[in-house]
Parts: C-alpha cells; sequence; structure tokens
C-alpha cells in the first residue's frame, strides 16, 4: 500500500482577487523508497502541497476538496490535537531558509532535543543522550559543536541540523522544501548526498520540492512537474527528462543551462504569469502555450497515457503523443 | 586617439580590499577580513565578462567596487585609462552615468512609490538631458527594447503590478537609459524561474550586441556563466584563481577550485 495518497486534491487562498486555486485537483501516489520530486516555478503550488502535508496553511487558506490518505486517516479531518501528533513524528519537514529555521537564542542541541522530548516525553536521560549523539553523526556535525548557537554554524551546518532535526523522530515521511536553494553549489552537492543517503538509510518516503529540475533529478525517481498549481506532467525521472511531453516540461528543460552539451537551449516565450482565479480544470498553462488552439482555452485537459507510469495533462493529444519533434 | 586604444575599457589593478570589524567597547580586537586579494583583470569594450565564486568569495564586493559605491583599499581602478579612485564632482557624475548596475532582487531594488516611467526617467533628470517630451520618448523607447511592450502599457504601471522578470526588465531599463559603456549585473537572474531567466539572458545579449556595452557578470552558477559570457574568472576567497575564455574554462579547467566547481555542477546522471 501507498504510503501517502492523495486524491483530487484543492486548496485555495482568500484573497481580495478573489479565490486563488493554488493547487487545483492534484492527485498523486508516493511510495516508501521512491522519491518524489516536485518541480516547478515560484508559485506553482509545490510548497502549498508540503505545507498541507504538514497542516500549516496560513489562515487565509481552505482545502477545496479532495483527501490526503496517510497511514489509514485522512489527514484533512484531523484537528490540531490530532496534527501535533503527526507533525514531526510521522511527517517531518526540512525547511527552505536554514537561516530563519532555527531559534538564534537556543543552543543548536537543545534544539534537537526539544524536537525528541515533544514527541516522546518518557524518554529516559541516557536514551536522549545516546540518540543526539546518533543525529549529530549522522549529519556529519562533529560532537564539539553541539553546544554551539546557530550563529556560529555556516549555511550548510544549520540546514544539517535542521535535517538532523527532521530526522529526530524517524518519520515516516520527510518532505524538503528546497532545501539547497539558500546554499552555494559546493555545499548544495554536499546536502544532496546526505539527504540521498539518509533516505536511503532509513527508508522514509521522501516529497522533494525544488525549483531546480537537475537537484531534482539528482535526488528523485519520480517526478510531478506542475504549473499554476496543476501537475501537468509526472513519471519517472528518465520518462519525464529524456522524453518530455508537455509544453511546459519541454520550456524547463529548454531553459536549463547545464555543462554537458547534452541539452541544448531553447527560449521559451514565456511572458505571462498564469491566472490561478480561473475555474477550476481549466489549463493553465494556455496563456503561454504555442500550441494551444481555442479549443484549449474551451475544453479541460485530460490526462494522456504515454506509458505506465508516464503521462501528461493537456487538451490536444496529437501534441502529447507525436513530440519527437 | 591610436593611443586610446591600447587602453581596456575597464582594468582593475592590484585591488584590494579590507571590512576592518567595527569597534565596540567590549569587542576583543578582531582581524582585519581581507574581501579582495590583489585583483588584476581587464574587460573589453562589448564583452560580457563573467565573476564566478561562492558566497562569500568577494565576488559583489568586485562589483561594488566598479561602480565606487565603496572604495578599494589599495590598487586602482580605470575607466579607458583613466583612474577613478579620485573621481569627484562632475567627473563621477559623469563616471556613474557611463557605469550602471542592475541588482540581484527585482523585488528590492526599485522603488514602489516610483511608477515605471518615474523609475527609468530619473536618471535622465538628475543628469539633466533632454526636455519631457524627448525624455518620455526615450523611456518608451527603452522600454520596447527591454520588451516591456506595449510600452504605453507599462508607462504608468507600478512596480506591484509587474511579475519578477517584468522588474528585473525595468531594472535593466533603467541601468541602459543613459547609453552606459559598462554595466555591473549582479545575479540579476538568481531571483527569477528558469524559463524566465533564459529570456532575461536573450535580452543582455541582444543589448550587448546593438550598444556594444560590455557587461560584467556576477554570478554563483558556472553554467549560467558558460551560457552567457565570452571570459570568465573564478574567484575564490578573494582570489582570482583563474581567467579564460568561457569554453576553456569549462573544457580545460587548470585550478583546482575550478574543477571542483564543475564537478559539483548538478546533472542529469541518473544514478543513485
Amino acid at each position: 500500500m501507498a504510503l501517502l495518497s492523495i486524491k483530487n486534491l484543492s486548496i485555495g487562498y482568500q484573497t481580495k482577487a478573489g479565490m486563488l486555486k493554488a493547487v487545483d485537483n492534484i492527485s498523486f501516489e508516493l511510495e516508501r523508497g521512491r522519491p518524489l520530486g516536485f518541480v516547478g516555478e515560484s508559485g506553482c503550488g509545490k510548497t502549498t502541497i508540503g505545507m498541507t502535508l504538514m497542516g500549516l496553511l496560513p489562515g487565509n487558506a481552505h482545502i477545496l476538496g479532495g483527501s490526503i490518505g496517510f497511514q489509514n486517516q485522512d489527514l484533512i479531518q484531523l484537528n490540531e490535537d490530532q496534527w501535533r501528533r503527526v507533525r514531526g513524528k510521522e511527517i517531518a519537514m526540512i525547511f527552505q531558509a536554514a537561516m530563519n529555521a532555527l531559534n538564534p537564542v537556543m543552543r543548536v542541541d537543545e534544539q534537537v532535543i526539544e524536537a525528541i522530548v515533544t514527541h516522546t516525553p518518557d524518554i529516559s536521560p541516557a536514551d536522549l543522550d545516546k540518540r543526539i549523539n546518533e543525529l549529530f553523526d549522522l549529519v556529519e556535525i562533529p560532537r564539539v559543536r553541539m553546544k554551539d548557537f546557530p550563529h556560529e554554524y555556516s549555511g550548510g551546518m544549520k540546514q544539517r541540523v535542521i535535517i538532523a532535526m527532521a530526522l529526530a523522530c524517524n518519520p515516516k515521511l520527510i518532505i524538503a522544501d528546497e532545501p539547497t536553494t539558500a546554499l552555494d553549489v559546493i555545499v548544495q552537492d554536499q546536502i544532496l548526498k546526505e539527504i540521498k543517503a539518509i533516505q536511503k538509510a532509513m527508508n522514509t518516503g521522501l516529497i522533494f520540492i525544488s525549483h531546480d529540475i537537475a537537484v531534482v533529478a539528482s535526488v528523485c525517481k519520480d517526478i510531478c512537474v506542475m504549473y499554476g498549481g496543476q501537475i501537468v506532467e509526472t513519471g519517472t525521472r528518465e520518462e519525464v527528462f529524456r522524453n518530455p511531453r508537455h509544453p511546459y516540461t519541454k520550456a524547463l528543460l529548454g531553459s536549463y543551462l547545464s555543462l554537458d552539451n547534452e541539452l541544448t537551449v531553447v527560449i521559451p516565450d514565456m511572458r505571462e504569469t498564469p491566472d490561478l482565479t480561473l475555474e477550476s480544470g481549466c489549463c493553465r498553462f494556455a496563456v503561454n502555450c504555442k500550441t494551444c488552439s481555442s479549443a484549449c482555452k474551451a475544453e479541460v485537459p485530460q490526462w494522456i497515457d504515454i506509458s505506465g507510469s508516464h503521462k501528461a495533462l493537456c487538451c490536444d493529444e496529437t501534441i502529447i503523443r507525436n513530440s519527437h519533434e | 586617439m591610436s593611443n586610446l586604444k591600447k587602453y581596456p575599457l575597464i582594468e582593475m589593478k592590484g585591488v584590494t580590499k579590507e571590512y576592518s570589524p567595527r569597534k565596540r567597547f567590549f569587542s576583543k580586537c578582531q582581524n582585519k577580513v581581507l574581501a579582495l586579494n590583489s585583483i588584476d583583470f581587464s574587460i573589453e569594450k562589448g564583452e560580457i565578462f563573467g565573476l564566478v565564486g561562492q558566497s562569500g568569495s568577494g565576488k559583489t564586493t568586485c562589483g561594488r567596487l566598479l561602480v565606487r559605491l565603496e572604495e578599494p583599499t589599495s590598487g586602482s581602478i580605470c575607466l579607458n585609462g583613466e583612474p577613478i579612485n579620485k573621481l569627484k564632482g562632475i567627473g563621477l557624475k559623469t563616471y556613474r552615468s557611463k557605469v550602471q548596475m542592475i541588482f540581484q532582487d527585482p523585488y528590492q531594488s526599485l522603488n514602489p512609490h516610483l511608477s515605471i516611467a518615474e523609475t527609468i526617467l530619473e536618471p535622465l533628470v538628475v543628469n539633466g538631458l533632454g526636455n519631457a517630451a524627448t525624455r518620455r520618448e526615450k523611456v518608451l523607447h527603452t522600454l520596447e527594447i527591454v520588451g516591456l511592450s506595449p510600452a504605453d502599457d507599462f508607462y504608468d504601471r507600478y512596480p506591484h503590478q509587474l511579475s519578477g522578470g517584468q522588474r528585473q526588465r525595468v531594472a535593466i531599463a533603467r541601468a541602459i537609459v543613459l547609453d552606459p559603456d559598462f554595466i555591473v549585473a549582479d545575479e540579476p537572474t538568481s531571483m527569477l524561474d528558469a524559463t524566465i531567466a533564459i529570456q532575461l539572458f536573450q535580452l543582455l545579449t541582444q543589448i550587448r550586441k546593438r550598444f556594444d556595452m560590455a557587461f560584467l557578470f556576477i554570478t554563483h552558477n558556472l553554467a549560467a556563466a558558460n551560457y552567457l559570457c565570452d571570459r570568465i574568472a573564478v574567484i575564490h576567497e578573494g582570489h582570482i584563481v583563474e581567467v579564460n575564455t568561457a569554453n576553456n574554462i569549462i573544457q580545460h579547467p587548470e585550478h583546482p577550485y575550478t574543477k571542483r566547481l564543475i564537478q559539483v555542477q548538478p546533472g542529469f546522471d541518473f544514478n543513485g
């Protein structure tokens, strides 16, 4: 059985401009040991998905429909008390801004201890000590630095502490939301290797969110490409990145700059931001789509299967099928 | 005139920049921070020169020195062979009209109280160029160049009505409206999505071609520098470790740090 199974999830933000559908009718399943990556531009709803899974949506957000199946319960139905038992213990998050995610006036080890004690109040001091040492070893922070304050750490080390906190209670699912965006390439490389190694060793479920397709490709086996609150293409990383079908995935890959000249740069013509106030189900990419026809704006896009695991959302089946230009 | 041609457009010679920690009553005596250590490089007319390094390597300091937001501790910076260190008054104003900057964050570098027109007009007004009618013409023309068309449509808008990519285009318009010789672009696309960033790179290339402007492109992304730049300098802890053509830097890196940077670039190798 899948660890996490999301069905037809829609989330909206109430704003002055009306209800913005930040997540529009999304369905996916996550297996243990098969990291799932979400990639897309800013505002496409990827962080909203992460926050929903942590029960941390802001006040103006409304779950408009759908279900989140996790361990025989629907997370949407949980009240705040029940959430507290899940959040951090069963589902943990590695946040983007390592600089701001730590409490500046608490020693680093105390912050990790806090995470453990909150969920296992009756842990013995000896066990706690052992667990803390284990965690710091796991993320490769020398024990002499455990009693430091966050400002004494570099960006990479802070991100490691965040990872240690996320792992503190052996969660079944970890959500990593842009965990390396604030770091430079060399540190990013180390942190990504660490996340991959830990995921493998502990066999947790991992949802990895990033705007950088290469980072997602290096960590995740399965990929969901998002645009304007919708998943527009999904498949294994080989399928999605070697054989992209949706016009947006192609634009994303075409704009990726790499050092190996394997990918040719194709400059997309994408000027418009997607209109999130549109009715649910409409193609959000139509405003930027070169292959868009008038029918696209009227019709509701359908999932078109390319292979068992690979599918794309589009109104025009021929565009998706005849994708080899 | 023949004499002038020998000089590169802009040149840094032995430039060193130290920051001394602020003295506080209780603070222990701390060592000075050497942000840049004896930097030498030159940029030719119409060239896009990349400066690549990690955070804290001194790349932004370099850009700030070039537009004289800061003074070097020692060494000299020359524009067309003329040292700029001692410039004051009119001389400095002229220099600043020839050398412009595009900042990293388009959400912070545009004044939210100024309309797009006012933002781009300001350099013209400050430098007393043209009258109201010609200025308006110039602003509309510049908006078209940076791809904000129809220009009339954008003229009276405010920054909050624009997307990140459009804002950065306004910042570029503001930088090129005085027809400068040289533009420092400090991570101009690091806040933008890949599909938007690549369109901006295309715009910068077009501007270079059309006006023969030189750029210093500061970035942490080696692949972006490789795409955009003619030559690349790799900077590490305040030293330039390697300067070469973009192609040579990527294909035949010499310094171990450059090799390391290339090796950690995420690619599409589906192992593990």
